[in-house]
């Protein structure tokens, strides 16, 4: 199913909104910032799918809901090829499951919950990148 | 004490079978015929002051006019509640059932509640909009029926909370409801393992979504001789609708003639589809059913032809059962067409 | 291998001069539990309280529930690899302080959830409310990290848990149960007919705040592997999860698999229990398709016809769960799988994020975003500055009474996703 092109070619990109993991990676992987929402970066990762980049990290990564966290952090290859179905199908339904949450408890965030935040998501990203 | 008017067809009030089925809707104070059963289960706490009864093909065929007079019976008596059957497995009478129980509940707003074998095509139809008990196939069910109907009817007439469907016995209604189950979900699960092992029957208490996957034909041959065909669920079709397919939940399909049309304009197309946006479908229809581009196509020679009929129906609510009946029915026409290929579009 | 697990049945709980068991009352030195928390120079401060069955006390933000256990005979120690040494455990005598717990409470990241209320509504849906709790309220020194709080926590709770679990040594257990898990061929030969049954775990592995540990290894850096079921039952698989409240596989649950005390129940009689295939949820998708090709290769290699699979958490999970359904399933192997549902709060929303036609046999735990609501309390154990931001989801959710309008997500254990609970939905 997920071929494991990333470890043949070594390409990935990471696509965020958490500045934290920008700052850390953006000197050895391909990153894109996203100025947005965890929703943007769900759209901007599917664009990217339809494109014929292959899904890497789930997109749900952490049990965080998503109306708990602001952020988000993907890894998707950074080679194109034909349309990855199995890419599209799990990019699709962590669109459906993220629009399914109520938003409003991301209200009033303090600073330390949003380093948290921030701090969690970077971290399950490089338990992905670990490997 | 609660107030519950009942609604059953002509067999059900002893007028006669198939050959009744055309009698106008009536009225009749108190009970008749299987509203006996709910009265006794009701005891002192609801009483059914008025039973309306109604034949099968005059509700159906004139379904406007009865749906109106319908409702205006049973505004009179102010009920806490209206019962429709039940209808066990005879089709039209659910169908009945369903849509006069629905449109009571918009119009009068209060509760309804009916009851279906689960293959009635009134249950698909009708059980995610208002609680459908599932009862067995034939009227001598009456009995179990009553049992499982009567205890939620009351609770649906006092405004009570109603429980996950496995307690209250309707049918699944796409609403996930939480409540406590006789025994911890890992007893259940080594339980409906042992079931799954020997053979017998067990019941998820997840139903996955349906999967209808379709293996797809083999490639066409040369797709430069192809004669091809478009088939929508858009909703695209002749401006003013003349078939008068429904906005949603349709019930039929259309084909229309696109001999020397080169692209479907705002003038004479437009979509039926009342599940969209439908502001640049109808600007250009095309959008949905791409039949500029495929003249094109034919003009070049990149495809053989383009059949000279489009089906098309409205894919938003349609029950998948219908949406089947439609396509095997047109399929054999774009068989005898001689059609190639199909290309289908939705929305 | 065979465990015989004793229960001394433990129905008070009370602070005393002196740490012991007498007439079903557990009576806790508080400042000795202090010092033992206090050793470790990560927190500055520690306070310990009781939560009893009926009272009315809310604890949150909750991290792990605990049960105090002792090994009596055999190798090894309570959680190898954390707290003991890397010994197998699973054999020998085991006794266990039936209807006691260690809770431990904290702030390691500012929106953590968890609520275990003792009496009233919610008291029905988390199992934790039955139990005479000791509940660890550690404060951190100032600047600790999260993922050294997280740790800290973690060791408190087996620390305190382990000197409660030492007070059952030498006492005679109410009951006492036997599980045993023969080798495969030997099993083969006892019950020939029998079905034969393996179990699939499913740990959550995927960074910080979100891992097990099994024998001191965090289980994302593990392949698919076996494990005896009785190892579980001396603590060898253990939580370090903060999220997630309602579907979390605390070390309670842990100690205390519920799938396996069930198979144990049919063992010899309607099926063969195997054993336990342990397999991990990591980010990587990779990674979730190699654990989930050997968790089918590895049930495959057993020889099983069927297998119970669980799972933990929310989201993403939910792959790794299909995906161990589905090539379990083509291996020809019957599968029942044990989730939870995410389902909206009116429940008309697609409950899991994935799905698959051979996944045919669901036990769910119940629709997490459903509706509760908890009355106040006389008494909240833990941090009630919390209350804020798990309600604080939406419109008016904390009262001004402390009442609380939330989702079922936010109560410990409310819709486990190893079947501990009878919680369903339809």
């Amino acid at each position: 199913m997920f071929a494991l092109v990333i470890f043949l070619t070594g390409g990935c990109m990471i696509i965020t909104n958490n500045d934290w993991v920008y700052q850390k990676f953006k000197d050895s992987c391909n990153v894109l910032f996203i100025k947005g929402s965890y929703r943007d970066v769900l759209v901007k990762v599917r664009d990217k799918i339809q494109e014929g980049h292959e899904l890497l990290t789930h997109p749900l990564s952490s049990s965080l809901k998503p109306n708990e966290t602001p952020y988000k952090s993907i890894i998707i290859s950074e080679n194109k090829g034909t349309l990855n179905f199995d890419s599209v199908y799990i990019i699709e339904n962590s669109i459906m499951s993220y629009d399914k949450f109520n938003k409003n408890k991301l209200i009033n965030l303090t600073d330390k919950i949003i380093e948290d935040f921030k701090l969690i998501d970077l971290t399950v990203l490089e338990s992905a990148l670990d490997i | 004490m609660l107030k519950v008017v009942h609604y059953i067809n002509q067999f059900f009030a002893n007028i006669g079978g198939e050959e009744m089925a055309h009698v106008p809707a009536e009225v009749r104070e108190g009970i008749v015929g299987p509203g006996l059963a709910f009265q006794q289960a009701f005891g002192e706490e609801a009483e059914i002051v008025a039973t309306i009864i109604c034949g099968d093909s005059y509700f159906n065929e004139n379904l406007e006019e009865a749906k109106q007079t319908i409702i205006n019976m049973v505004k009179k008596y102010s009920p806490d509640l209206f019962i429709a059957g039940p209808a066990f497995n005879a089709g039209r009478y659910g169908v009945a059932c369903g849509t006069i129980a629905m449109a009571v509940r918009d119009e009068l707003n209060i509760p309804v509640l009916s009851g279906m074998y689960r293959e009635n095509p009134g249950a698909d139809m009708f059980k995610n909009s208002i609680y459908v008990v599932s009862t067995k196939n034939s009227a001598a069910g009456m009995r179990d029926a009553v049992k499982k109907m009567a205890p939620l009817a009351l609770k649906l007439a006092k405004g009570e909370k109603v429980g996950a469907s496995a307690e209250e016995g309707y049918m699944p209604n796409g609403k996930r409801v939480n409540f406590f189950e006789k025994e911890r979900g890992s007893r259940r699960a080594v339980n409906m393992l042992i079931k799954k092992l020997n053979g017998k029957e067990f019941e998820t208490e997840f139903p996955m979504p349906d999967f209808d996957r379709v293996d797809p034909n083999p490639a066409v041959k040369d797709i430069t001789k192809a004669k091809i065909a478009l088939v929508t669920s858009g909703g695209i079709v002749p401006k003013g609708n003349p078939d008068h397919i429904e906005s949603s939940s349709a019930s039929k399909y259309g084909k229309y003639d696109i001999d020397g049309i080169m692209d479907l304009t705002e003038a004479d197309f437009a979509t039926a589809h009342g599940g969209y946006d439908p502001v640049y479908a109808n600007l250009d229809p095309d959008r949905v059913l791409p039949v500029d581009v495929l003249r094109e196509f034919e003009k070049e020679g990149k495809i053989g032809s383009i059949h000279r009929y489009f089906y098309t129906t409205v894919g938003n609510g349609t029950a998948v059962k219908n949406s089947k009946a439609f396509a095997e029915e047109f399929a054999k026409e774009l068989l005898a067409d001689g059609v190639d290929a199909v290309i289908l579009t939705s929305t | 291998m065979k465990l015989e697990l004793g229960s001394i049945f433990i129905k008070d709980i009370q602070f005393a001069a002196e740490s012991k068991v007498e007439n079903e009352t557990l009576y806790v030195n508080k400042e000795e539990v202090r010092q033992i928390i206090l050793e470790d120079q990560n927190f500055k401060s520690a306070d310990v309280e009781l939560a009893k069955p009926g009272e009315s006390i809310r604890i949150m933000p909750v991290k792990d529930v605990i049960e105090p256990r002792v090994k009596v005979q055999g190798p090894g120690g309570i959680f190898p690899g954390m707290v003991n040494k890397v010994e197998t455990v699973g054999s020998g005598k085991t006794n266990v302080l039936k209807g006691a717990a260690v809770v431990t409470t904290g702030k390691i990241v500012g929106f953590q959830e968890g609520i275990i209320d003792m009496t009233g509504p919610g008291a029905e849906y988390t199992p934790f409310s039955q139990l005479n709790n000791l509940v660890l309220v550690c404060e951190p020194i100032d600047g600790l990290k999260q993922h050294e709080h997280e740790k800290a926590l973690r060791f408190a709770g087996y620390k305190v848990a382990i000197y409660l679990g030492e007070l059952a040594r030498n006492l005679t257990p109410d009951v006492v149960e036997t599980f045993e898990t023969p080798s495969i061929i030997e099993g083969f030969k006892m019950y020939p007919e029998l079905p034969r049954v393996a179990y699939v775990l499913m740990l959550q592995s995927q960074g910080l705040m979100h891992d097990t540990y099994v024998y001191g290894v965090d289980a994302k850096q593990s392949l698919t592997t076996m494990i005896y079921p009785t190892e579980l039952m001396d603590g060898a698989i253990v939580s370090g999860n903060c999220v997630s409240a309602c579907d979390k596989n605390t070390t309670y649950h842990h100690l205390n698999n519920p799938v396996i005390h069930d198979l144990f129940a049919e063992h010899g009689k309607t099926l063969n229990f195997v054993g336990v295939i342990i397999t991990n949820e990591n980010v990587y998708l990779a990674d979730k398709e190699r654990s989930s090709n050997w968790s089918a290769k590895l049930a495959e290699f057993l020889g099983v016809d069927g297998v119970i699979i669980s799972q933990e958490g929310f989201g993403n999970p939910d792959t790794d769960l299909i995906m161990n359904c589905k090539k379990i399933e083509a291996k020809g192997i019957k599968t029942v799988i044990i989730t939870d549902e995410y389902a909206g709060r009116d429940g008309s929303s697609q409950s899991l994020a994935d799905a698959d036609a051979s996944a045919d046999a669901v036990v769910t735990g119940g629709n997490a975003n459903e509706v509760i609501e908890l009355p106040p309390m006389d008494k909240i154990v833990g941090y009630a500055d919390v209350a804020d931001i798990i309600a604080g989801g939406f419109d008016g959710s904390l009262h001004a009474d402390g009442s609380i309008t939330a989702e079922l997500q936010v109560i410990t254990g409310a819709t486990n996703e190893m079947g501990f609970n009878k919680l369903s939905a339809r």
